[in-house]
């Protein structure tokens, strides 16, 4: 690893920082658009042709709105929690096979796929500690159940999550990504499914939705932020969801490689990067379409009934298929 | 469950239901209680509308020879009872809606002379 | 023998020479006036013989030299006024809380607004004014004008503590939560003390008063055609039950026939209506439990009614459409057409909406079993309205005291017996099946003829009490009239007043989450609720919260 400024480039500009947040907020526009069609609405419409620029001009307008810290909240921690939050988030989807490689231009570590689901585990204590520290009984909910919801969530997550290493036999996310002849999501789909739908709970999407039920707890453990904090929380949430689509799409979809047809291979990998990660997107859209949102303590039932029995199940039947599933990569070679 | 799920993939493909206003108006029906219209040559003075009006929004004032009806517009509920006890029928219905102003001073119906803008569909 | 002569016999046969005069003015309406201190025992009579008995409301009149108390019953087949003076300045009565558990809030309500002490009641406190109100002002005195600024002015610089009770639990962890005036789950302002235990909730108490405006007071300063629009404003969504209450009532005042064509339009203005609020309120109920999909499906349908009302009447929402004497519009045969073609558009989307509610199970599991109000209780705390009949009570004001058209009109009362979120949401999902089919039935059947009668602006003297099926349930309107333009006396009683005290059964060892889902079941409509007195806008309050919270303190003062 040579800190050039190719190196610095790489992480600031693209495929790093700027990149990636300009996606966060293109699949916050994506999600509003989908989500408003299935309602049968327009979505955002005016801000920019077909109001793409609506999600830069909401953070804008909070980045213009008074910043008030409360004042028996627990300073340091209300301060920078946020920042944290986003940073840690943000720091995950680097090590992603984002355009053929990752941000730090070499092709990731044995084990970084367990590295970045920690680092995640970290991102979700800070939104936890964010709602804790603001002293407001709302929050004080909020930040319970996010911490009942992702401790309940990550385990049977992290089960599902290493199931394909034991078919690609790597634990690093650029071997899983790459060899995917045929995407995993059709190879191990038991392992697929039980995923999608726990990473709908990781995510605090519905039918998950408790830690933000806007009509209980007002916004739950971002109630009392407001102004910049609340720009870095909300933002925070969108690169959550771009981190949980990312993951998905390396580790079942086949990460950004793809069919190329002309000119540079990284062009295309781009591209198939980001159209995976928005067809990814549409089914996590459809999923909250299509349920109510559920209590927290049918949610805590679901997970140690359902959840991790199946994880443990799927992983199992995984173990056993592997060698079958690797062999039938050999065929499509 | 599935119903619903048949229905939202359905409503993707569909136009959405939603108009894109101010761009495009909506179709109004022909007896929307909209702003009134005031025809100051069959006005007789009688002050009718301001003794009947139930918000109090409507005051006579003295305009040249007569005394004639002011309508306060952010006071009115547009519920007609002027429009319909006039004896003369100088206060008549039209559909204009698009009434938000900057001051206070522009939302009152003055009996200077009918207010007629582009929009306003008069019925007698 | 007649129901209204039965009653009449029954009382004054228990009574004897306590009850002082008698009077059955109109069909269904009795009315008994007794000496000072047997009321109770009139009541108690009521409730002892006769097999349904429930509250409606209590009314109070200031008369010169003393506060008349109505109290108003309806028993199943007739309408019941108990009325009693309660002479001044001693201004003390006995409760009746004990035998009838629901008219606590109306006694804290004659309390509060005209300064009469209920001996024997068990809370009673202040219930619609602000905790900052001066003592000693009661709004609906006769002599009391809001002039009285100087008073209010100097209460500019006092901080004012929010009402709450102490914490009765010994130790533990049970945390006060408030919820509202300002929450997201509230569409209306209003305030609920939680007591919470983790995440479950323990007790409740509310306070109302929050969108007060003193319509009742204002009423008095109007005449009487005028007051229509007035009372149409107490809520947005249930304007057209207010006027028809109110219309009625005033025209059994002056003996006024209103035309069998208006009535049969009041009846199909009336349902589509109710339409509206019961889709208004199925879809906040998908918004409240995270269905935001069926939120905007169920208002994307609202429309169709939206604009029918739109064509029929001018205006989306406040239909301004009944006035003394009858309708103020007609319906035309093109109108008439379409009304006909909307409803069956609607038929279609109510049977997929009944599909969503009975097998959606993510929904199933959010408002089956929760919030559980069995029928003795019901019955008890006297709820109305589509709380009542989904916990197996059969008041429908519609079929047993029919008005408009409804005694031509055939329809089914809906009835569930589970008594949980589910069974109210589905009561009214299957009324909007029902009011659809009335309305069709309305449109074919509509009988020619005048839509209006013109009546004189002054009213003779006489009283009035008129009862309608608001969407929300029974609505009561009482109009005292002494021969002027202007009523002596106009009394509302909402039905959300008369279901907010089942809140509380009904929230108890529930989690936080049901909290929105089992309110908005009972569809609060606290505009209706609030309307009494006249506060003068010149008042500066300032409300300061305070929580005592095992984690931290939080106040929010708001200047």
């Amino acid at each position: 690893m040579n800190f050039d400024t190719s190196f610095f480039l790489r992480i600031l500009v693209f495929p790093g920082f700027l990149f990636l947040l300009f996606l966060a907020l293109f699949c916050d526009w994506f999600e509003r658009k989908i989500m408003a069609r299935m309602q049968n609405r327009m979505g955002p419409s005016y801000t920019g042709p077909l109001g793409i620029l609506q999600p830069l001009a909401d953070y804008i307008k909070l980045l213009t709105k008074e910043d008030i810290t409360p004042a028996h909240a627990e300073r340091p921690l209300f301060v920078l929690t946020p920042i944290v939050s986003f940073s840690l988030f943000m720091l995950s989807i680097f090590y992603f096979p984002i355009d053929g490689a990752n941000v730090f231009s070499n092709g990731g570590f044995e084990g970084d796929l367990l590295f970045v689901l920690a680092l995640v585990t970290f991102a979700h204590f800070t939104l936890f500690l964010s709602g804790w520290s603001s002293s407001n009984p709302y929050s004080g909910i909020g930040a319970v159940r996010i911490l009942t919801q992702f401790i309940g969530y990550d385990i049977p997550l992290m089960i599902l999550a290493v199931a394909p290493a034991l078919i690609a036999g790597s634990l690093s996310l650029a071997k899983i990504a790459s060899t995917q002849i045929v995407p995993y999501a059709l190879l191990i789909p038991w392992v697929f499914v039980p995923f999608m739908l726990v990473l709908q709970a990781e995510l605090e999407e519905d039918p998950f939705d408790i830690p933000n039920a806007e009509t209980e707890i007002v916004a739950g453990y971002g109630t009392e932020f407001s102004g910049r904090k609340f720009a870095f929380i909300s933002l925070s949430k969108d690169v959550q969801i771009v981190f949980g689509a990312v993951l998905t799409v390396c580790l079942f979809f086949g990460g950004p490689y793809g069919p190329i047809m002309f000119g540079s291979p990284n062009i295309w990998f781009i591209i198939w990067f980001i159209l995976k990660v928005l067809v990814v997107i549409v089914i996590l859209e459809f999923v909250e379409a299509v349920c109510a949102r559920l209590r927290i303590d049918h949610i805590v039932r679901a997970n140690w009934r359902f959840m991790a029995p199946i994880a443990v199940l799927s992983f199992a039947l995984t173990v056993l298929y592997s060698p079958l599933g690797r062999s039938l990569m050999e065929v499509f070679r | 469950m599935p119903q619903m799920m048949k229905e939202i993939a359905s409503a993707l493909f569909k136009k959405p239901f939603t108009r894109e206003y101010p761009f495009t108006k909506p179709h109004l029906p022909e007896h929307l209680r909209g702003r009134q219209i005031f025809h100051p040559d069959r006005c007789i003075s009688c002050g009718l509308c301001a003794r009947d009006c139930p918000a109090g929004a409507i005051d006579m004032v003295q305009v040249s020879s007569k005394k004639m009806p002011l309508i306060h517009l952010e006071s009115c509920i547009f519920c007609y009872l002027c429009v319909e006890n006039c004896p003369r029928n100088a206060l008549t219905e039209s559909t204009f809606y698009e009434m938000a102003s900057m001051s206070k001073e522009d939302l009152a119906l003055k009996p200077t002379e009918p207010v007629l803008s582009e929009n306003t569909v008069e019925s007698d | 023998m007649a129901p209204e002569e039965e009653i009449i016999n029954l009382i004054r046969s228990e009574l004897q020479g306590n009850a002082l005069e008698y009077n059955a003015p109109r069909p269904r309406r009795v009315s008994v006036h007794v000496r000072p201190g047997a009321h109770r025992e009139a009541i108690l009579t009521l409730l002892q013989s006769l097999e349904f008995t429930m509250i409606s409301t209590i009314t109070g009149i200031d008369l010169e030299e003393a506060v008349e108390l109505n109290y108003h019953f309806w028993c199943g087949k007739a309408e019941v006024t108990i009325r009693t003076r309660v002479p001044k300045p001693a201004l003390e009565i006995e409760t009746i809380t004990d035998i009838v558990l629901g008219a606590a809030l109306y006694e804290r309500e004659v309390f509060d607004l005209l300064g009469v002490k209920f001996l024997g009641h068990p809370d009673l406190e202040r219930l619609i004014l602000p905790e900052s109100w001066p003592k000693g002002q009661y709004p609906l005195r006769k002599d009391w004008t809001p002039n009285l600024s100087d008073k209010f002015r100097s209460l500019r610089k006092k901080p004012v503590r929010a009402r709450t009770t102490q914490n009765k639990t010994n130790g533990g962890s049970v945390v006060n939560v408030v919820l509202g005036p300002q929450h997201p789950a509230l569409h209306e302002p209003e305030r609920f003390l939680f007591k919470l235990d983790g995440e479950v909730v323990v007790d409740v108490e509310p306070r109302l008063g929050y969108a007060h405006r003193g319509i009742e007071k204002a009423a008095e300063q109007l005449m009487f055609f005028q007051d229509v629009h007035l009372v149409g404003r107490v809520c947005g969504i249930c304007n057209v039950a207010h006027t028809t209450c109110f219309c009625q009532a005033v025209e059994s005042v002056g003996d006024i026939e209103v035309p069998p064509r208006a009535r049969y339009l009041r009846t199909i203005v009336h349902e589509l209506n109710r339409i509206h609020s019961h889709l208004l309120l199925l879809g906040i109920t998908g918004l409240e439990v995270g269905f935001e999909s069926l939120f905007q499906y169920l208002w994307r349908d609202r429309e169709i009614v939206l604009d029918l009302m739109e064509k029929l009447t001018g205006n989306r929402v406040m239909a301004e459409f009944n006035t003394i004497g009858g309708v103020r519009r007609d319906l035309p045969v093109s109108l008439a057409n379409e009304t006909k073609k909307g409803m069956s558009t609607l038929k279609d989307r109510m049977n997929f909406y009944g599909k969503v509610f009975n097998d959606d199970p993510t929904f199933g599991l959010r408002t089956k079993e929760i919030g559980i109000l069995k029928l003795p209780e019901a019955s008890k705390l006297s709820v109305v309205g589509p709380v009542a009949r989904a916990s197996g009570v059969e008041v429908d004001v519609r079929k047993h005291d029919p008005y408009a058209a409804y005694d031509e009109i055939p329809f089914d009362e809906i009835i569930y017996k589970e008594g949980d979120s589910w069974a109210r949401l589905m009561v009214r999902l299957d009324e909007v099946a029902e009011s659809i089919d009335i309305i069709t039935y309305a449109v074919d059947n509509l009988p020619s003829g005048p839509y209006r009668v013109r009546v004189p602006r002054r009213m003779p003297e006489g009283e009035a009490l008129s009862r309608i099926e608001a969407p929300r349930g029974e609505l009561v309107h009482y109009v005292k009239s002494n021969g002027t333009a202007y009523p002596e006396r106009v009394k509302i009683r909402s039905p959300t007043l008369a279901n907010i005290i089942s809140f509380r059964q009904m929230i108890r060892g529930c989690y936080i989450a049901d909290i929105p889902a089992v309110l908005v079941s009972l569809d609060p409509c606290f505009s209706c609720t609030d309307r009494m007195a006249f506060i003068d806008v010149n008042s500066g309050q300032r409300w300061v919260w305070s929580m005592n919270d095992i984690k931290a303190k939080s106040r929010l003062e708001e200047p």
